[in-house]
């Protein structure tokens, strides 16, 4: 996407309504929030290369509780109608009753090394982008779908431009219904670094949708919006190529997993089950 | 059924279709059954339909046209036009598919080659350029054509390759086991000489001489049952092995479409309608060739091969990426079920009906009009 780097960096300073994270100051206390850490090394990875970074996502199936925030930060932060979710928690039940237990897969976009959905887009409309990251170009999507048939993790969704509000009944002079209630839904999201409201038939509606790991905050210096709202602290995000990053450390576990590696799509997203 | 029926259904189909078609222009993808689990439904099983035919049609013109066959001549002309209707229905059903359809040159223009829709859109663009051309030169025909042949000899390797296009598509996708077989394209393949050869059993009974065209229902019969005999082997083989193999993202659609949903449509169309009924009748008529009856074993032959196309693509669709996925999500769109909505159906009844009347005008008007102004010249 020739505009993306040029996006990302406006986002960077503040440009486009995006609030830059405060710079993490002093050393924190004995016990440190890993939120303070990973903000830490976010900072010291943004002054890197872009191509020196690589950014990966660990998730610690032990420690999630299935609440379903991050899914709901998300939709939250990417604005995202119904039918379009980037981040869905898996629930599976385990054993059988009375020895029964639920575990949680919380599945954002793998984000691969060789994704097998940007060799099947007809126009170059989704690649991996200079941080590693699978990007989508809205301008360029003719929304054929084919991506999503080809994802292995099913991360993939398109927008059909239906609205939270949809189907609501209008009362005049209340607060209610699609033209008076959604102005909400209409507002521009910032992803990519680009507001783009929700109007009529314009892009994003009619193309292909996924997590990029929030790359507008990454590029502000913030975490994405999963890491930071995980109540359990079961989502670690960070540069892997900085042997001092927590999620260095974490991959490099014997307990780690990547999903259908069989495959071999190279997941940066990391599970410890 | 005579010409003056075919009119009436292709002109009730076209109107229930232009509905379809205001619908989809008005609303967009709203009122459309698939979503982001099945995403490709009733217009991309279209499109391979179509398509198939498209290319199966140049194929047959091609024994006509290039290897000047006796017992077919006369039929190139109409094949190659039934190629030109048929393939303009397939890009209209996968334009209608697309989320931005506005952008389609994009895919001839910023191509991605290795991609296969972008392979699709090109082999099918350079088909259909080589289609139109073979079809000017064969209705201007005098005597020997040097340039129609070369012509219908880059046609007709343009046709193998896109016949299968398709099947390579679905094939190279490994994230679906149930269509990662190195044998589909092949099996597209032969369903599109199976459904071109079938169309021309439907179009020569509308044909006015039809004692001239005995001859070439003399070789479509007996192809048409080897055909159908290839696929229904290949049908064979595919379920068999993918039942059999237990892997669950083959085993599961597979099982869904032979004893699962699918079964009635399975065993009822594709099977017996669309396989063994065409088989033991055109065998039990032999070389009484009664055209009506090959007109309507034709029509089951191309819903048995419409149907072979639906399952395989909608079923193949029907797995859950993850375990669990579908009930991790609610939403538009974000279930494993997928039926065709009445928009859909519309849309496709307009395409039906573009392509009855596409037929019939060019037989009665288009075609006649180039030849008697050649004449005249």
């Amino acid at each position: 996407m020739p505009n993306e780097a040029a996006l990302l960096d406006k986002n960077a300073s503040g440009a486009s309504g995006v609030t830059t994270a405060p710079k993490p100051t002093g050393a924190p206390a004995a016990k440190e929030d890993v939120l303070f850490r990973m903000r830490t090394e976010l900072a010291r990875a943004l002054k890197k290369n872009p191509r020196e970074r690589r950014w990966v996502m660990v998730i610690d199936q032990r420690r999630c509780i299935g609440c379903h925030a991050c899914t709901v930060a998300c939709m939250a932060e990417n604005k995202l109608p119904p039918g379009v979710v980037y981040r869905p928690v898996v629930i599976k039940e385990v054993g059988m009753y009375p020895k029964v237990t639920m575990t949680f897969l919380p599945r954002p976009c793998m984000q691969c090394e060789n994704p097998p959905c940007t060799e099947v887009c007809p126009v170059h409309a989704t690649y991996t982008n200079k941080e590693g990251i699978v990007v989508m170009d809205y301008d360029q999507c003719i929304g054929c779908r084919a991506c999503i048939a080809a994802c292995p993790y099913g991360a993939r969704t398109f927008d059909y431009g239906h609205a939270h509000t949809d189907n609501t009944p209008e009362v005049g002079g209340m607060i209610l219904g699609r033209n008076t209630a959604d102005n909400y839904e209409r507002d521009a999201n910032v992803e990519y670094g680009k507001k783009r409201e929700r109007k009529g038939h314009s892009s994003p509606v009619g193309n292909v949708r996924k997590c990029h790991f929030c790359l507008h905050r990454l590029m502000a210096g913030i975490l994405p919006a999963c890491t930071t709202t995980c109540i359990g602290r079961a989502t670690y995000f960070g540069d892997a190529a900085d042997p001092d990053s927590l999620v260095s450390e974490l991959i490099n576990h014997p307990n780690i997993v990547r999903l259908k590696e069989e495959l071999g799509t190279a997941p940066r997203v990391y599970y410890i089950a | 059924m005579n010409k003056k029926s075919a009119y009436i259904v292709g002109i009730i189909t076209l109107l229930i279709g232009l509905w379809g078609f205001y619908d989809r222009f008005a609303y967009g993808h709203d009122h459309a059954a698939y979503g982001s689990v099945v995403v490709w439904g009733l217009w991309v099983a279209l499109y391979f339909l179509f398509g198939g035919l498209a290319v199966g049609c140049f194929l047959w013109a091609s024994l006509d046209l290039l290897f000047e066959i006796p017992a077919c001549k006369g039929t190139g002309v109409k094949a190659l036009w039934a190629a030109l209707i048929t393939l303009t229905a397939a890009l209209i059903a996968i334009a209608f598919d697309l989320g931005h359809m506005e952008r389609f040159w994009k895919v001839l223009l910023q191509p991605n080659l290795h991609a296969g829709v972008a392979e699709d859109a090109w082999g099918y663009t350079i088909f259909g350029g080589l289609t139109a051309i073979a079809l000017f030169r064969a209705v201007n025909q005098k005597g020997k054509d040097g340039v129609l042949k070369v012509i219908m000899v880059l046609g007709l390797v343009v046709s193998l390759y896109v016949a299968g296009a398709p099947g390579k598509l679905m094939g190279v996708n490994a994230a679906r086991s149930f269509w990662h077989a190195g044998m589909l394209p092949v099996q597209f393949l032969f369903f599109a000489l199976a459904t071109g050869a079938a169309l021309l059993m439907v179009i020569l009974t509308f044909a006015d001489k039809k004692e001239k065209l005995e001859s070439s229902l003399s070789i479509l019969h007996p192809a048409a049952i080897i055909l159908l005999g290839i696929n229904l082997y290949f049908t064979w083989s595919y379920f068999s092995q993918g039942i059999a193999g237990g892997m669950p993202g083959i085993m599961l659609p597979a099982q869904e479409i032979v004893s699962g949903q699918y079964s009635g449509l399975f065993w009822g169309v594709q099977i017996m309608l669309g396989g063994i009924v065409p088989i033991v009748v055109l065998a039990l008529n032999g070389k009484n060739n009664n055209i009506p009856l090959s007109g309507l074993m034709g029509l089951c032959i191309l819903l048995g091969n419409g149907v072979s196309r639906y399952l395989i693509l909608v079923a193949g669709q029907k797995v859950e990426m993850l375990p669990g996925m579908s009930q991790a999500v609610h939403g538009p769109g974000l279930t494993l079920t997928y039926s065709p909505s009445t928009s859909e159906w519309a849309v496709a009844s307009g395409l039906v009906g573009l392509v009855i009347l596409g037929l019939l005008i060019g037989a009665d008007l288009l075609l006649p009009m180039f030849t008697k102004s050649r004449q005249e010249a």
